[in-house]
Parts: C-alpha cells; sequence; structure tokens
C-alpha cells in the first residue's frame, strides 16, 4: 500500500520530536561512558542516565501523540513511526539497563570491553542523530548508515570478545553473571541503533519513490 | 566461613558431604583432579580434603608439594583402608589429619574445623608485628595502615592489596597475580578491579602522607611497592619476621640482604622486637 507520494513532505514537529529522542539517546550513550570511563568514582551519572530514559518515554508518548493529532499528515508510514520511536527509546532504555546493573550488582571496577563497547554505543547513537539530520535536510544518508553499521559490527565483535573472556579459565562465578548481563544490555543498545538507521532508511527509501 | 576445596570423585560421599557444607554456608568446592598448585595458592584455601585414591601414582608427591606450597592450609586426607605405614606417609609429608572411609560427614567437617582452628592459632595476625615501609604502618592484626595514630580507613580488600604488595618487597607483582591472590579467583581479561582498588589505596595513602609515594606502576605488567619520598630516596621496609615457630606469614629475608643496596630491602624483625621497640 503506498501512502507517500515521491518526495511527500515530512512532518516537521514530528521529525523535531525524533531529532529530540535521538539527542537524548546521544546523551544517555555518552554518560554511561563517561561513568564506565571513571568507574566506579563516577556512578552517581547512573542518575543522570536514568532521567534521559524517563526523558526518552516522554518524547516517545509525545510522538505517538502526535500522530494520533487529527489533522496531522505525518509523510511518514505509522508503522515506521512506531518503529523508529521504539528503536531509540529502546537505545536509552537497555543504556539505562546497563547503568543500573552497575550499581544494582555492586560492580567494583569496570571492565575495558565494557568501556569500549560505551564508547561504540556513543559513536552509534551519534550517528543516529547525524541520520536524521541528513533525512531532514535531504542530503545522502549512505555515509551515515554505513557507519552506524560498521559500529555494530565492532560491537558485536567486542561483545563475543567479552562474554568469551568470562568464560576462560576459573573466573569468579558472580563476576561472569553480573558481566554477561551488563554486555549484553550494551549490546542490544546497539543493536537498537542499527534498527533505527534501518528504519530511517526505509523512510527515506519511501519518500524517494 | 571456611573455605573449603574436596578433591575426592567418590560421588555419594561428595554429594552427602557437600549437602552438609551448603547447609553450613561454606564456601566450598569439588574437584574430580588436582589442580596445579599454584593454582590452589590463589584460591586461598583454609583447607583442602582429599583422597589420594584420585591422584594416583603421584599422590605421595601432590601431598608433599601441597603442605610444602601451603602451610596456612590445612590438609585433610580422606580415603578408603589404608596401612599404617601410609598414614604415617602421609601425616609426615603434610597432612593434618587421616579419615579412613566410610565416614560419617559432620566427622568430616569436626576435623576440618579442628585443622583450620590450630592453623589459625598458630598465625594469628596479632602474632605478627606490624610492617613498617615509609611513614605508613600496616598491622595485619587490625587489617589496617596507620601513619602515625591516623587510620587510613582501608577496607578489607583494599588492606589485602596494600600488605600483599608490600610483601613483594620491591618485586613488581602483576596485576593477574595480584587478583588471584586477593580476589582468590583468575582474574578476566580486562578486567579493572586491581588498577581501581591500587588507585583507590593510593588515594588514602596520599592523603595521610603526601610526601611519599608507596605503589609504583609498571605499564602493562602490574605493580610494585617501594616507598619512595619525593627526592626519590627509596625507604626501607622493615617487616615483621616469621614468629619464634617458623610459622609467620612473610618470607622475610635475612636483615644481611638489605646491606647489598637493594632499593626495598626487607629487614626481618622478631615480633617481640617490633613491638617492644
Amino acid at each position: 500500500m503506498k501512502l507517500l507520494g515521491r518526495n511527500a513532505p515530512l512532518d516537521s514537529a514530528l521529525l523535531g520530536l525524533f531529532e529530540e529522542a535521538a539527542s537524548n539517546a546521544e546523551r544517555a550513550a555518552g554518560l554511561l561512558r563517561e561513568m564506565l570511563a571513571g568507574f566506579p568514582e563516577r556512578s552517581e551519572l547512573a542518575r543522570d542516565v536514568l532521567l534521559c530514559e524517563q526523558e526518552g518515554d516522554r518524547i516517545t508518548h509525545d510522538v505517538i501523540q502526535r500522530i494520533n493529532s487529527n489533522g496531522i499528515r505525518p509523510g511518514i508510514e505509522t508503522g515506521d513511526v512506531h518503529a523508529l520511536a521504539g528503536a531509540i527509546d529502546d537505545i536509552v532504555d537497555h543504556a539505562e539497563e546497563a547503568a543500573d546493573f552497575l550499581g544494582l550488582y555492586g560492580i567494583e571496577a569496570p571492565m575495558e570491553q565494557a568501556e569500549e563497547l560505551a564508547g561504540v554505543l556513543a559513536g552509534a547513537a551519534r550517528g543516529v542523530a547525524h541520520a536524521l539530520e541528513a533525512l531532514r535536510s535531504g542530503d545522502d544518508l549512505a555515509g551515515r548508515l554505513v557507519e552506524i553499521h560498521q559500529l555494530e559490527n565492532e560491537g558485536d565483535r567486542v561483545s563475543r570478545d567479552a562474554i568469551a573472556a568470562l568464560f576462560t579459565g576459573h573466573i569468579d562465578p558472580m563476576v561472569v553473571i553480573r558481566w554477561k548481563d551488563i554486555f549484553e544490555s550494551l549490546e542490544e543498545a546497539i543493536d537498537a541503533c542499527e534498527t533505527a538507521a534501518h528504519v530511517i532508511e526505509g523512510i527515506d527509501l519511501k519518500r524517494r519513490r | 566461613m571456611i573455605r573449603l576445596a574436596i578433591v575426592d570423585s567418590d560421588s555419594g560421599f561428595v554429594r552427602v558431604l557437600t549437602k552438609r557444607l551448603e547447609a553450613m554456608s561454606w564456601d566450598h568446592r569439588v574437584l574430580a583432579a588436582p589442580p596445579p598448585v599454584e593454582e590452589l595458592v590463589a584460591i586461598r584455601l583454609n583447607a583442602m580434603v582429599v583422597d589420594p585414591a584420585v591422584l594416583g601414582p603421584h599422590a605421595w608427591e601432590f601431598l608433599e608439594r601441597v603442605g610444602a606450597a601451603l602451610p596456612a592450609m590445612g590438609l585433610v586426607v580422606c580415603t578408603g583402608r589404608s596401612t599404617v605405614a601410609q598414614r604415617v606417609r602421609g601425616l609426615r609429608l603434610g597432612a593434618d589429619d587421616w579419615i579412613t572411609k566410610p565416614c560419617h560427614p559432620e566427622e568430616v567437617v569436626a576435623r576440618v574445623e579442628a585443622v583450620v582452628r590450630r592453623r589459625k592459632r598458630v598465625s594469628t595476625p596479632a602474632d605478627v608485628g606490624p610492617l613498617v615501609a615509609g611513614e605508613l604502618e600496616i598491622r595485619a592484626d587490625q587489617f589496617q595502615a596507620f601513619v602515625g595514630t591516623q587510620s587510613a580507613d582501608l577496607t578489607r580488600r583494599e588492606f589485602e592489596l596494600l600488605q600483599l604488595l608490600a610483601e613483594g618487597r620491591g618485586q613488581v607483582l602483576q596485576r593477574e597475580e595480584i587478583y588471584q591472590r586477593v580476589w582468590g579467583y583468575q582474574m578476566a581479561r580486562g578486567d579493572r578491579s586491581v588498577d581501581v582498588f591500587v588507585r583507590k589505596v593510593r588515594s588514602k595513602l596520599k592523603a595521610l602522607s603526601p610526601e611519599w609515594s608507596y605503589i609504583h606502576t609498571h605499564f602493562g605488567i602490574g605493580y610494585r611497592f617501594q616507598p619512595e619520598t619525593s627526592d626519590d630516596e627509596p625507604a626501607e621496609v622493615i617487616a615483621p619476621a616469621a614468629d619464634a615457630s617458623g610459622q609467620g606469614s612473610l618470607d622475610a629475608p635475612a636483615a644481611s640482604e638489605s646491606a647489598d643496596g637493594e632499593p626495598g630491602a626487607v629487614q626481618a624483625l622478631g615480633t617481640r622486637l617490633a613491638s617492644s621497640a
């Protein structure tokens, strides 16, 4: 079913909400990276990441409200709106989950692989924000999307290496349980960036059709 | 809580014993085969229950090596029928007790407790004098470090880390080794626990003794304990010697070694001498 015409205009306010959500996700990822780099001294940043998560929920709610408003022509298929809002929200949710686990599990010190994954996540979240800017301006998205995809591959590699490190030799089982959860949350946050990139690519393709 | 390893392949015996240990919340591990002695050092056991039948032809050698490498760990042999000569040989090689199967788990537990109790009596930290380094006095009896009368407020783990480094007598200890000795497990690749705890200890020592630096980083390797002032003059670490029975925890060299001019040479002092000084 074709809902949108060639170069159909995107609802600027809706796009603005997505940009706000992506900026919020970028901030959450940056805070998590900072928190891990300075852990445990910077563990108080978990509170700021939680605030980002709450802000993300608020923006997602606003997005849904916007497309349900009478007389609004979003210029994006409803399914894509939900998918994009959900993916960006997932970035923040998983980042917040990782930050929360650090406190909940009583982590005493970070692992290098977690710091590396947080760096990859920060880069991928920034990529999503840039892709949305390109979507608004009509610039070529391909470079942004390739960058996010490469970061996701890098995240997969680091995550697999990190999990393997936990199952080598006689590691404290508690360390294994704690860090496996944290690595998985970080990887899911990075995966959510790629999901968001795919949806943005789909929106762009439909608009140009 | 007692930290116990069971080296036995008798599933019935192991099941009954571990059930009892779980009820008592003992930290225990069942090992189907004897691990390398270096690994046993790392997991910081209070005691080990071992069936020589599992060890095969190297049983006596294993008992001897474990007894020598882990003098603070209780070693209880629990095995089937044996001759008087075998029991005497085992006890002389390093076993602290010998139990003949079949036996009640309660008896095994009681004998392990007795062995651990005896070990604690001979190596209680109160018997070990303070280790003095620069302005710092590291007191094993209080699990704390002091500058004068001021406490560094170290946590248990921070203290153990500091003590391990200080006992290293100026040697560089690798991160992996530090982790194994303090945390009791193998270090996961990428784990930064040692770096974080060294940072915490340094910070606390700096607050009390700002003119001195005690822990030095060897990039990519680990850490070395060496008290130094800003003029880079290394100071002596004055460690308590083994107690009169030779059961002390510090393997300090003779005082004459410090005359070699080696930085950080440890001078052995008797406990009573240290406390009376």
